[in-house]
């Protein structure tokens, strides 16, 4: 029996039409994936269902019973809870006070129960099989574990149905293993999952079923009881095209590529780098120009760390740095820049972009900050610079006078890309530049990548899909609390070799 | 477990200030004659009280991530109403004061209402009502006088039992409405909208009523600070709110709360509050020159902040 079925759902925004004709039936204790572009109306569509946006017209029913879900309270009334893409977590507040927000328990007097919070939170944080502090604020707590908690705050509520908006988007495989052996308890437990993700392979691999929207629509539906759980059947729903696999140049090839651009010394050099308390220590690469070195291993093992010391983030580092093969200072952002190294951060909200600011603007910022010279700017050339810009990562619309936060997320990390081609970076840093973003935008923007690299340009990727390591990295290097335990290079480098070294295991048995 | 409870201590957003308060007890101790002494205690509290409560009052709406700057011109529109109002008899006296309690509240929760239905930046929309308040104050009472019977004014410089003066006590109401609002529902979902208003929203809560709820909790306050500075002054006076406003604006930041909202609590504004009215004892005491007077304030004022930013800095560069 279905628990949710939504018919013909309509939704626009100020003149832009999120949804234009979205069906979903959700069948009690399954796993329903829900797979689009980005902009395709997922987010949006999981919004209206748990009762955070109302609508334009459609027919939601719940239990068989058609609802107007007029606003989030009705949908609690119903039991269903949503883990959100963007998290709803207050940083200020402590874990316990963010899994009840909301929905705090009252005693005596309709005074706060603070004791049975915190072991409702406990309780919650025990079924996902996490281990923190419930009384820790979550300001400061790591990305992937405000994600746990999130989730936790979902789980809190007890739903019968439960909507996942890209839980594991910041997660390392490990965390989305324990995520999936949840799901999968709460779905022997009766709960009705809805499942959304850019990662194809984990919605092959813990759905029932999926959904595909397009557009604002639904356009198809592929059952895995029936159907094998190929990522390759998926993509075509989603991009409305064949799925071509995109060619990885052999590592041979591309060896005698990255030789034959060689210089005297590499581009980068790391030599002893520490941070104080550990959190790096001793570690030393090289990045031969043209190469794409990538960053692997489990979440939060120094990774960013290293990213950060290159892009003048960090300060209080030891051990030298060089670029072609002279040591370099990076004190602040502004030297890291200087010595032609730019950082695509990944949490591109914050870091990224000025969401307000025109595409044009941003595209210029990190131009405009190195200007030197004449008192005016040269905006005609700032112009051409940006129109060069778009065409490169083949911005849609290619419009510079848009606002950035009009632009679907997959055109937004676009522009998050662009605005460092003007600048010819030679040592290009990315810190998961794909992180909630679909496959169509990925293969983008990893083309833009594969075109630098050909022209030279050298490449640190840190990804937290591995996926993503395999296909585009020269070599990898592994991390493991704070120092390199393990390089991976040229054909070796494949999944399980990656997830086998992350644990570092061989190590210690 | 011992040794956590001490860094809970020194890590709560209140405690820089504190070292700041220890710091001024003591410079104050020296320079005022008799400070620790019953009746200066007591004469000290007279003008305290009113500084502690506007602190808590302007705290209440910048943890929720809004401000109020007409908080002083709404203390001096309530003066001006309940001294051209008020009469001889005790009746009249309590029927007087409990209008001044509704106009004090009523006049923040249309902030509050506007603020949190049609959103115009609190800053803007709390200016300008603090022109119309002081506007309406003037025209009621151009020139300070009316008349407040000796039995209120007198009042609020006695003491219970010989030993509790009145406003001590008034500050231990406050104290218990602190310790009530911190069991409340309403009063989470405030640091909640002040901390991130959207995850707030998304976690449902009702945002626009916890908005004018801090008004309104915020007019309790100013409420109870308006019967002190009647008390204190024995008049009503358009222009006798207006120190408040900024000075329990940088109370609250003195006091650690956060201006972007969400951090903080009541005790580290009460505290900026006694900090603000021990400047102004010292500076009265160490007998400098007016025109020093108001330059040495906003450097202490600095010094002040400066203490609070410290602790914050240091983690800051521990993180870089």
């Amino acid at each position: 029996m279905s628990v949710l079925e939504a018919r013909h759902i309509r939704k626009s925004f100020v003149g832009v039409r999120a949804l234009s004709d979205a069906n979903f039936t959700l069948n009690g204790g399954e796993i329903c994936g829900l797979v689009g572009a980005n902009g395709s109306g997922k987010t949006t569509f999981a919004r209206i269902v748990s009762g955070l946006l109302v609508p334009d017209s459609g027919e939601l029913a719940l239990h068989g019973k058609p609802v107007n879900l007029r606003s989030h309270l009705d949908a609690e009334a119903s039991r269903m809870a949503m883990v959100h893409q963007n998290l709803s977590l207050v940083p200020e507040m402590t874990i316990w006070e963010n899994v009840v927000l909301g929905r705090e328990g009252t005693g005596a007097l309709r005074f706060l129960d603070n004791r049975g919070a915190m072991a409702i939170a406990e309780k919650a944080m025990a079924a996902i099989k996490v281990s923190l502090p419930v009384t820790e604020r979550v300001k400061n707590i790591s990305p992937d574990e405000k994600q746990l908690v999130e989730i936790a705050k979902a789980l809190a509520k007890d739903p019968h149905i439960l909507i996942l908006d890209e839980p594991t988007a910041s997660l390392d495989f490990n965390q989305v293993e324990a995520l999936f052996e949840a799901v999968r308890a709460l779905k022997a437990r009766g709960v009705a999952i809805v499942f959304i993700s850019h990662r194809l392979w984990e919605v092959a691999k813990i759905c029932d079923r999926l959904v595909a929207f397009r557009n604002g629509e639904t356009v198809g539906e592929l059952d895995f009881s029936v159907q094998p759980r190929e990522e390759k059947l998926i993509v075509p729903l989603i991009t409305g095209q064949e799925a071509k696999a995109r060619v990885r140049k052999p590592h041979d090839e591309r060896e005698r590529e990255i030789i034959a651009l060689a210089g005297k010394s590499p581009a980068l050099e790391m030599q002893d780098v520490s941070l104080p308390g550990g959190r790096l220590s001793n570690v030393s690469f090289s990045l031969r120009k043209g190469e794409v070195l990538g960053l692997g291993g489990l979440q939060g093992q120094g990774q960013e760390e290293i990213l950060m010391i290159l892009a003048g983030f960090l300060r209080g580092y030891s051990g030298t740095v060089r670029r072609n093969g002279s040591p370099v200072p990076l004190r602040n952002t502004r030297q890291g820049i200087r010595n032609g190294i730019a950082l695509i951060p990944g949490d591109r909200q914050k870091e990224g972009l000025f969401p307000d600011h025109s595409v044009l603007a941003n595209l210029l910022y990190p131009k405009l900050s190195m200007h030197r010279g004449a008192f005016f700017l040269p905006m005609v050339r700032n112009r051409a610079l940006a129109a060069s810009a778009i065409e490169q990562v083949s911005l849609l619309p290619p419009d510079p006078r848009l606002i950035v936060a009009q632009l679907s997320g997959g055109n937004q990390q676009k522009v998050v890309v662009g605005k460092w081609l003007s600048l010819d970076p030679e040592v290009l840093l990315l810190n998961d530049p794909t992180k909630g973003v679909d496959v169509g935008t990925r293969e983008n923007i990893y083309a833009i990548i594969s075109a630098l690299t050909a022209r030279g340009t050298s490449v640190l990727l840190y990804a937290s899909d591995t996926e993503e390591l395999v296909n585009n990295c020269d070599r990898v290097l592994i991390v493991f609390e704070g120092r390199i335990v393990k390089e991976i290079s040229g054909g070796e480098i494949s999944e399980e070799k990656i997830v086998v070294s992350s644990l570092n295991v061989e190590h210690t048995s | 477990m011992r040794a956590s409870r001490i860094r809970s201590i020194v890590q709560d957003s209140s405690f820089p200030s504190f070292l700041m308060l220890v710091l001024l007890i003591i410079v104050n101790a020296i320079l005022q004659p008799g400070f620790f002494s019953y009746q200066v205690f007591r004469i000290n509290f007279m003008t305290f009280t009113p500084l502690i409560l506007v602190s808590l009052a302007q705290a209440t709406v910048i943890l929720v991530g809004a401000v109020d700057l007409s908080l002083g011109a709404g203390i001096s529109l309530v003066t001006v109403v309940m001294a051209s109002l008020m009469g001889a008899t005790t009746a009249s006296i309590v029927l007087i004061s409990v209008l001044g309690v509704g106009v004090a509240i009523l006049l923040s929760l249309f902030n509050g209402f506007f603020v949190a239905t049609i959103g115009p930046p609190p800053l803007i929309m709390t200016f300008a009502t603090s022109t119309i308040w002081f506007g309406i104050a003037l025209l009621i009472m151009p020139t300070p006088g009316g008349h407040i019977p000796e039995s209120y004014y007198g009042l609020y410089g006695k003491s219970i039992g010989g030993f509790l003066p009145v406003p001590v006590v008034v500050l231990l109401l406050a104290l218990l409405l602190c310790l009530l609002l911190g069991r409340l529902r309403a009063f989470r979902h405030l640091y909640a909208v002040g901390g991130h208003e959207r995850a707030a929203r998304a976690s449902g809560i009702r945002v626009v009523r916890t908005k004018i709820f801090a008004y309104l909790v915020s007019g309790i306050f100013v409420a109870m600070a308006a019967l002190c500075v009647v008390g204190n002054t024995g008049t009503g006076d358009a222009r006798s709110g207006q120190g408040f406003t900024l000075n329990s604006v940088a109370a609250a930041i003195i006091g650690g709360i956060a201006f972007s909202g969400g951090k903080g609590n009541y005790l580290g504004a009460a505290i900026g509050g006694i900090i603000l009215g021990l400047l102004i004892n010292i500076i009265y005491f160490a007998q400098i020159t007016s025109f020093y007077q108001e330059f040495m304030k906003g450097a202490i004022i600095i010094v002040a902040l400066l203490f609070g930013a410290v602790p914050r800095l240091r983690r800051e560069i521990s993180k870089r």
